[in-house]
């Protein structure tokens, strides 16, 4: 039960007494009855005032124990009452007390006694400087204009509690808060800034108000302090007042305004008092963000898929004319997976809450938006022909391709849009969807940023997608998968130290597949387990028979993120190198960059494992991602791949080869190997070896080879080389 | 020679037309012959009062404390009457009983509560309860329970109810000693050497979704989220015509549960302007309170009967029930409607187990045993005495 919202009940009920006492007493009385209390009081300046529910005995003395920090307050003819004192944020030992037969309080009434204690503490502080100022000839007037605040205080909060009791999207009640904010301020700047979580708790604009704003050090420093802060800047007044959701620090809520700050101290305690509520209504709005679940995306407030396929069919069965077209659009984002598997989920979740927003300024307020799932969104548009939905898609593949500003950088993604329009009115509502899907697909396969409707000879095209699926069980099943093998040189001497297994596909009806096209649909299908665990276990036995003739060789086997987070991914290496009698030193691992940063903790615990059990991990396209170079020291990493990007060019720019050195000084601070990927000339190789860098792959040294040769190839290197 | 029991309860009841008559019957059934310490009379207020009142007193003797309420609708073991008269008689050694009454001053109504809960100084017995009988329609109600709770503290419980005058929503009256006021509070307070036990319970439940007080004035509401108030309860309603229509046909019951910590505090709205778009009860609704509508079917408002006389039953340690006090909303007499009010009292004999009881209905209920709120709408509020 959402009880919070109780508070701005109590707010605008405190904030309408006329003085100290009605005030106080008013609070009390409020506060017991909410939390079903027997008794309350407040203390303040060492006096107990309001006390109520005692009768003709109140007990000062405890009632001080209990401002004091006493939890139990003894009540003649009931009993120990458990007791709640809530500092009103003024003097030492002001505080808000109730006090509660039976039932000791919980968490959240503690957290709602806090925000009303702190609620009074701002009246009662307000109440005493009109009286203090009294003998001015402006007090009426300032009497009047201090009414007026309180007035659009309550209007602004009975907004956010409006938006969240009718569940709207959290976004749009945090806009209602920064829109309240600014409004409240006599249309001063606002921003709402909120951490995330994890470890460096990254400060990230949630909405703001009247321009741009991010005074990230202010907010800092009030979260810090737990206090509200008034600072000046260039060009006139901060005011940072921190927002605790459920009771924990969350976020900043910030205000600019022109001139000093001590012309601004009435704005800092209003502020002040409207984050308290903002606190509050947020712990209300994630209770609700809990009921709605089960149809809406917690990430972006939008509908679910199975909400959204409710409302097309209520739409499609409510036309009243048979003719009438609803379109439906698929939208699904491009590079999506790589800002989320570098920068994270929670910056993904971010992300994806952005793109919902721009989503829903591209269609009408009449229209219906969803999240299906992943990086897939759809929207239902009334009454639109096609024309008119190709409008709408065009402009949101133009609103996607706008860079989104996540985690403190520049994002730069795009959209695919397919689009079907309804054709007879029985038209079912997932086969609509499901056309518009198809056309999206296709959208997305002649490259990305394009919108598409519907023609039926795409369904053909869509049905080789899934038969891929059976194709790729097939070829599991058939053995149609093959190894090549690639040796890893070392540059110092040209001894082939190790081999890269990597997977080739000769489908009998495909003809050569790509992994680069076939692993994301096994990893898509849940197949990429089955298929890396085959790569390993041939690829070790393999190199176990060449190690009779080569006792030094190592391997090096890809490992997809899927199989990474598989609970028994470790077992199943160390099976495979039991059963093919290969030491496990002589295996090393490689991932990729984006697979480590996406889940570091998932699958760390297995990667020690595997570490202690002497297998050495390596990683893979170094360079490419967002790396936080933290993950190095956490994970137990062995090797380093720099990615073939960064000697793609025939001749090694200064530039390249900085970025090079860098990354191979950075290994030997580390104590880490280096290699380098694709080498292709001579030039590349000498450079290579110059700046230190310790192995190397690529054509100029060797091409990828079959099983049956590589014996050879490796004889030959050695002969040469030595 | 007749054996003087240390602690009994009565109750009569009567549909004569005469008043003087009507009240002497209903109190002689209750008294039974022995002498009374309180009488508790509830009648509608289209009898003569103060003739009703001398019938009472004629009855109960002189040294009887008299206290009483005008209602909407009176019921006790025979069942409903409407324009009758119901009495609840008590005494015995067991008993204490002081009364005090207090005009409820515009300006201050809750120190009319705190006034009334004045009866209870010098009251020592081990168990004591305050009941109040006061005026339905000053339409500060909470500041008249507030006020007495403020007085007698958490460690003596409350009961009572606000009068009403039929459907009129004109006067209301209440009795002490041999005199008929109005716009006051009367307190009982009833001390006893044996246990007393309270029982509360509405049986309403929440029609989602929930919508914000977004303008309000005391029991005045102008508008729920945003939208005038009226508007909001016709369209839920599915109803098209003016206020007086929506409230007159059947529906006069709109019952806005607000949001508290266990449940909902329920007000009853009863009329509404078709120019203002507003609507009101008889209850403060404060501006930014979260409110339900509320429903029931005459099931659950049986079972919160049975619940009600149940809990107050099974606080007495295990004696049996002397008898009971039962406050009514009237509110709950509406959603019952044709029969149903029938139902009602045979549950309520049956849960008492056909210990003698009386009431009436209210405009209001109070009972307060746990926490510091006491002020009731739609609610059962029954008190035994064993």
């Amino acid at each position: 039960m959402p009880w919070t919202r109780l508070l701005t009940e109590f707010f605008t009920a405190v904030n309408a007494a006329e003085d100290e006492r009605d005030a106080i007493s008013g609070a009390v009385e409020l506060a017991t009855e909410m939390v079903e209390a027997e008794v309350g009081a407040v203390v303040r300046d060492g006096k107990v005032l309001g006390a109520y529910g005692f009768g003709p005995d109140v007990p000062q003395a405890r009632l001080l124990g209990v401002a004091a920090g006493e939890n139990l307050l003894d009540v003649a003819g009931i009993g120990e009452l458990h007791a709640v004192p809530s500092p009103l944020g003024s003097g030492d030992a002001d505080a808000l007390i109730v006090a509660r037969q039976g039932r000791p309080f919980r968490a959240e009434e503690r957290q709602l006694l806090l925000g009303m204690a702190q609620v009074l503490g701002l009246a009662l502080r307000s109440i005493r400087v009109l009286s203090a100022e009294r003998h001015l000839r402006a007090e009426k007037e300032r009497q009047a204009s201090s009414a007026q605040t309180r007035q659009r205080l309550v209007e602004s909060l009975l907004t956010i509690q409006r938006a969240i009791s009718a569940r709207r999207p959290l976004p749009e009640i945090l806009d209602a808060v920064t829109g309240g904010a600014s409004e409240l301020l006599a249309g001063a700047t606002v921003a709402l800034l909120l951490a995330e979580g994890g470890p460096d708790r990254r400060l990230t604009i949630a909405s703001n108000c009247g321009g741009e704003l991010f005074p990230e050090a202010t907010a800092r420093a009030a979260m810090t302090s737990g206090t509200v802060l008034i600072q000046p800047d260039e060009t006139g007044t901060l005011i940072a007042t921190p927002v605790r959701v459920t009771g924990e620090m969350a976020g900043c809520l910030v205000a600019h305004l022109p001139g000093g700050t001590e012309q601004h101290a009435e704005e800092r305690d209003q502020l002040d008092a409207f984050a308290q509520q903002v606190s509050l209504a947020l712990t209300d709005a994630r209770t609700v963000e809990a009921v709605r679940e089960a149809h809406h995306d917690p990430v972006t407030g939008l509908p679910n898929r199975a909400l959204f396929l409710k409302i097309l069919n209520r739409v499609l069965a409510s036309r009243v004319i048979s003719t009438d077209p609803t379109s439906v659009l698929f939208i699904d984002l491009d590079r999506f997976k790589a800002v989320n598997d570098s920068l994270g989920h929670e910056a993904g979740d971010q992300l994806l809450a952005l793109v919902a927003r721009r989503l829903r300024g591209c269609v009408r307020a009449s229209d219906t938006t969803a999240r299906l799932g992943g990086d897939e969104f759809a929207a239902i548009l009334h009454d639109s022909p096609k024309e008119a939905a190709t409008i709408v898609g065009d402009r949101i593949v133009a609103a996607i391709k706008e860079p989104f500003r996540v985690a403190g950088r520049e994002i730069f993604i795009g959209a695919s849009v397919g689009v079907a329009v309804s054709r007879e009115s029985a038209e079912k509502s997932e086969a609509l969807l499901h056309n518009a899907d198809v056309a999206m697909y296709r959208a997305k396969k002649d490259g990305p940023g394009r919108v598409l409707v519907y023609e039926p000879y795409m369904h053909a095209e869509a049905l080789d997608h899934l038969s891929l699926r059976g194709d790729l069980q097939r070829a599991l099943r058939e053995g149609e998968f093959r190894l090549q093998y690639q040796p890893l040189v070392r540059l110092a001497d040209g001894v082939p130290a190790g081999v890269e297994a990597l997977i080739r596909w000769h489908s009998p009806t495909r003809g050569l597949v790509s992994p680069v096209d076939f692993i994301p649909m096994a990893e898509e299908f849940g197949l990429i387990v089955e298929i890396g665990q085959w790569a390993l276990e041939t690829s070790a036995r393999q190199v176990a028979a060449w190690r009779r003739e080569f006792p030094d060789l190592g391997l090096n086997v890809n490992v997809s993120g899927h199989q990474l987070v598989h609970p028994r991914f470790a077992d199943n290496v160390m099976r495979a190198l039991a059963i093919a009698g290969l030491p496990s030193s002589a295996v090393t691992l490689e991932l990729t960059e984006s697979v480590l940063m996406s889940e570091p903790d998932l699958g760390k615990a297995a990667l020690h494992t595997l570490r202690s059990l002497g297998v050495q991990l390596s990683i893979d396209d170094f360079g490419t991602g967002y790396s936080s170079l933290a993950y190095l020291r956490e994970l137990p990493v062995d090797e380093l791949k720099i990615d073939r990007a960064f000697i793609a060019r025939a001749e090694l720019t200064g530039e390249d080869l900085a970025l090079v050195r860098t990354i191979v000084e950075l290994a030997q601070i580390l104590g880490l190997r280096t290699v380098a990927e694709g080498i292709e000339n001579a030039a590349q190789l000498l450079a290579l070896r110059g700046l230190g860098c310790g192995y190397g792959q690529g054509y100029h040294l060797c091409r990828p080879t079959d099983p049956e040769e590589v014996p050879s190839r490796l004889l030959t290197a050695l002969v040469e080389h030595r | 020679m007749q054996s003087i029991p240390h602690r009994w309860f009565g109750a009569g009841q009567s549909s004569a037309a005469d008043s003087a008559k009507a009240g002497a019957e209903a109190t002689a059934e209750a008294i039974g012959g022995r002498t009374p310490k309180a009488v508790l009379v509830f009648c509608s207020v289209a009898h003569d009062l103060p003739a009703l009142l001398a019938g009472v007193r004629e009855q109960a003797g002189p040294d009887a404390a008299i206290v009483g309420s005008s209602t909407m609708g009176e019921i006790g073991n025979a069942g409903l009457t409407v324009g009758g008269v119901a009495v609840a008689a008590l005494g015995g050694d067991g008993f204490t009983v002081h009364t005090r009454a207090a005009h409820i001053h515009e300006s201050d109504p809750r120190a009319a509560g705190a006034a009334a809960a004045e009866s209870l100084r010098g009251l020592h017995d081990d168990h004591k309860v305050l009941i109040l009988l006061c005026d339905g329609l000053t339409g500060h109600p909470h500041d008249i329970v507030r006020g007495a709770y403020s007085s007698v503290g958490a460690t003596v419980p409350l009961v009572g109810g606000f009068g009403a005058d039929d459907r009129k929503f004109e006067r209301t009256y209440q009795f002490h000693g041999d005199e008929v006021l109005t716009n006051s509070v009367v307190g009982l307070a009833l001390g006893s050497d044996g246990p007393i036990g309270i029982g509360v319970a509405h049986g309403w439940r929440r029609k989602e979704p929930p919508m914000i007080v977004s303008k309000s004035h005391g029991a005045h509401i102008f508008e729920l989220d945003g939208e005038p108030a009226l508007d909001v309860l016709l369209r839920r309603n599915n109803f098209t015509g003016t206020a007086d229509e929506f409230f007159d046909l059947g529906r006069s019951l709109q019952p806005l549960g607000l949001s508290r910590r266990n449940g909902e505090d329920i007000r009853v709205i009863h009329a509404g302007d078709d120019e203002a778009r507003s609507v009101w009860g008889t209850a403060d609704v404060p501006h930014g309170a979260l409110v339900w509508l509320m429903e029931a079917d005459r099931q659950a408002l049986l079972d919160g009967a049975t619940w009600s006389c149940t809990e107050a039953l099974a606080r007495l340690d295990g004696l049996s029930p002397l008898g009971v006090i039962a406050f009514d909303c009237a509110g709950r007499r509406a959603g019952l409607m044709d029969g149903g009010v029938d139902e009602e009292m045979a549950v309520m004999r049956d849960a008492l187990k056909g210990a003698p009881f009386a009431g009436f209905y209210t405009s209001g209920e109070i009972a307060r045993v746990r926490g510091a709120s006491g002020l009731h709408h739609l609610t059962l509020v029954t008190l035994a005495l064993a």
